[in-house]
């Protein structure tokens, strides 16, 4: 039996005076033990709406998610979630948050200091441990939301855009160390992402999902070797794919649904610039690719 | 200090030059200079006016005000009153922070008390000293109360405003870690609402003191209101001045030492973890 399954889950959200829009339908799909999947699709496509389900903070209108075994039927220990802004509480020190779960399950002061040593080492947070969050930097931010999750031992670690809000340089930066991190606590892992290069870079799986109801187009596999190199061809092939899937994925929105985007969406402003640059990352691509049947001429 | 790795130059290390030390106090050099001017200005229209009762001489004043310190009466009036002052923020506090916690964590709550709350806010403060004074009789008991009954609302509002301020991915994080509702209010709801129950409480504290001395003008026969209306009463206009000066700068003292406390109970919210003013 796989480790997640997802079966057959619907979401609609209806607004006042709106038409219901259908954000997920009938969605299926399973999770075996140790993998990393990406779910990978355009703003809009209900991404992190399943992410959201699968963290069980909030219901789907029909279908059940498994955990092991488990029906998923609210937030719970046994999944760590890491958000997207990281969500570490300010005003407890990094120790205190990488520990919080352990404490608030009542483990014991012995236990809590073995697994913060740990978690510290597979974080290379030591000598962090008293500040606070405000003191470090973007990327030890994300070390301690990690650790954080990973500190009770969950069943699957839920990643929401982790490197959302980072600028490009440091982004390869920090999915270097992620994947490292992840790597080293050999844990089932589920990331949302809008970034095809992170998502090959990270996974072993890239489900592609649709702006249309969350349809899957494409459930890849990446088989490459780690650490991966972000200069093979082989890679690049991959990220020449699954560009082109998920401008299709963008494409495939309902046509009244675009003519209110403008309104609908808080996070649809940045469509437009998300067009456009999917568009510029594939004539990259495609001027390699020139660039090489030129050459071999 | 040096678990917060402050960067910032420690004045005992660094060598400071004059203009180093012209910065740093800067803001306090531009008050003093205002603060002669006005001082000048005041001296120029007391000797045009020429009349002690309406504007007593600057030096005159300036006696009264070094003397009040020393003066027992005076600094046991004065005590009295900041023991009010305390004892009434106290009763506010208890009061108006769980409450503003209930109400800012509980729709239920709020949209039960809101209402209610925004209505005796409404009723001015003064509006109370009949009632107060039904109620307690003369002395201590209505000037507690009505400080109590001014400090309680900015703590309430502002506690609910902290709290309805917190990022609701906080909770989210803490129930996927398994926290309980006990958990939440004790980790989440409390520390995350601080900053903002902490600013309640300067404001409260602000409002406390400016209503004691205002009820200590009828409510009581104590106190310094009571040295106030005394002044007036026995036509000593510089006194008066001088109890006026004093009142605004204790309440300006009052005010840091909430500031300083602010800042120290929060300082996760500073980056170099830096305490001070």
């Amino acid at each position: 039996m796989d480790l997640l399954e997802v079966k057959e889950i619907s979401k609609t959200f209806t607004q006042k005076s709106r038409p219901p829009h259908i954000v997920l339908e009938k969605l299926s799909f399973s999770v075996e033990r140790g993998q990393y999947v990406s779910l990978l699709g355009p703003s809009g496509c209900g991404k992190t709406t399943l992410l959201t389900m699968l963290g069980g903070f909030m219901p789907a209108d029909t279908g059940q998610i498994f955990l092991a075994g488990k029906k998923v039927e609210g937030p719970g220990p046994d999944r760590g979630f890491v958000f997207q802004n990281y969500a570490l509480f300010p005003w407890m020190t990094v120790k205190e948050n990488i520990l919080y779960s352990l404490k608030v399950q009542k483990f014991s002061k012995k236990e809590r200091e073995q697994r913060l040593q740990e978690l510290l080492d597979i974080s290379h947070l030591h000598g962090s441990e008293n500040k606070y969050p405000i003191q470090l930097s973007g990327g030890m931010q994300q070390r301690v939301a990690v650790v954080r999750a990973l500190a009770s031992r969950p069943e699957i670690l839920l990643l929401d855009e982790p490197l959302g809000a980072i600028d490009f340089q440091m982004r390869e930066l920090l999915q270097e160390e992620l994947a490292a991190l992840v790597e080293g606590a050999k844990t089932t892992v589920v990331m949302v992402t809008h970034d095809v290069n992170e998502s090959v870079y990270l996974s072993d799986r890239v489900i592609v999902m649709s702006a249309n109801k969350g349809r899957i187009i494409k459930d890849a596999y990446i088989d490459l070797p780690r650490s991966r190199s972000r200069q093979s061809k082989a890679f690049k092939e991959h990220v020449f794919e699954l560009t082109d899937l998920v401008r299709q994925a963008f494409q495939e929105r309902d046509c009244d649904r675009q003519a209110d985007i403008s309104v609908r969406d808080m996070d649809m402003g940045s469509d437009s610039n998300f067009i456009a640059s999917y568009n510029r990352m594939h004539s990259k691509y495609t001027n390699v690719a020139n660039g090489r049947s030129r050459a071999a001429k | 200090m040096e678990r917060h790795g402050s960067t910032i130059p420690d004045a005992g290390n660094a060598r400071l030059s004059l203009g180093d030390v012209f910065d740093k106090y800067r803001g306090s050099f531009y008050t003093l200079i205002v603060l002669v001017i006005l001082l000048i200005i005041w001296n120029f229209a007391a000797n045009k006016i020429q009349n002690t009762l309406l504007l007593p001489y600057l030096s005159e004043t300036a006696i009264e005000f070094f003397t009040a310190w020393v003066d027992p009466v005076i600094m046991s009036n004065l005590g009295l009153t900041l023991k009010r002052v305390f004892t009434g923020f106290l009763y506010a506090a208890i009061i108006g922070v769980p409450l503003g916690l209930i109400m800012g964590y509980s729709a239920t709550a709020m949209q039960s008390l809101a209402p209610i709350m925004n209505s005796i806010r409404q009723v001015p403060i003064m509006a109370w000293v009949p009632l107060s004074i039904i109620w307690f009789g003369l002395g201590d008991g209505p000037t507690v109360f009505l400080i109590a009954m001014s400090a309680v609302f900015p703590l309430a509002i502002n506690t609910i405003a902290g709290v309805q301020g917190i990022d609701s991915n906080y909770y989210n994080a803490a129930r996927s870690m398994g926290a309980s509702r006990k958990d939440i209010v004790r980790d989440i709801v409390v520390p995350g609402a601080m900053p903002n129950i902490l600013t309640g409480c300067r404001l409260a504290m602000g409002a406390g003191w400016m209503s004691v001395i205002c009820a200590e003008f009828i409510a009581t026969s104590a106190g310094f209101g009571f040295l106030m209306v005394e002044a007036q009463v026995r036509l000593e206009t510089a006194q008066l001045y001088a109890l006026m000066v004093m009142s605004g700068l204790v309440g300006y003292a009052i005010d840091k030492v909430f500031i300083a406390a602010e800042r120290k109970m929060t300082s996760w919210r500073f980056k170099d973890g830096f305490v001070g003013s």
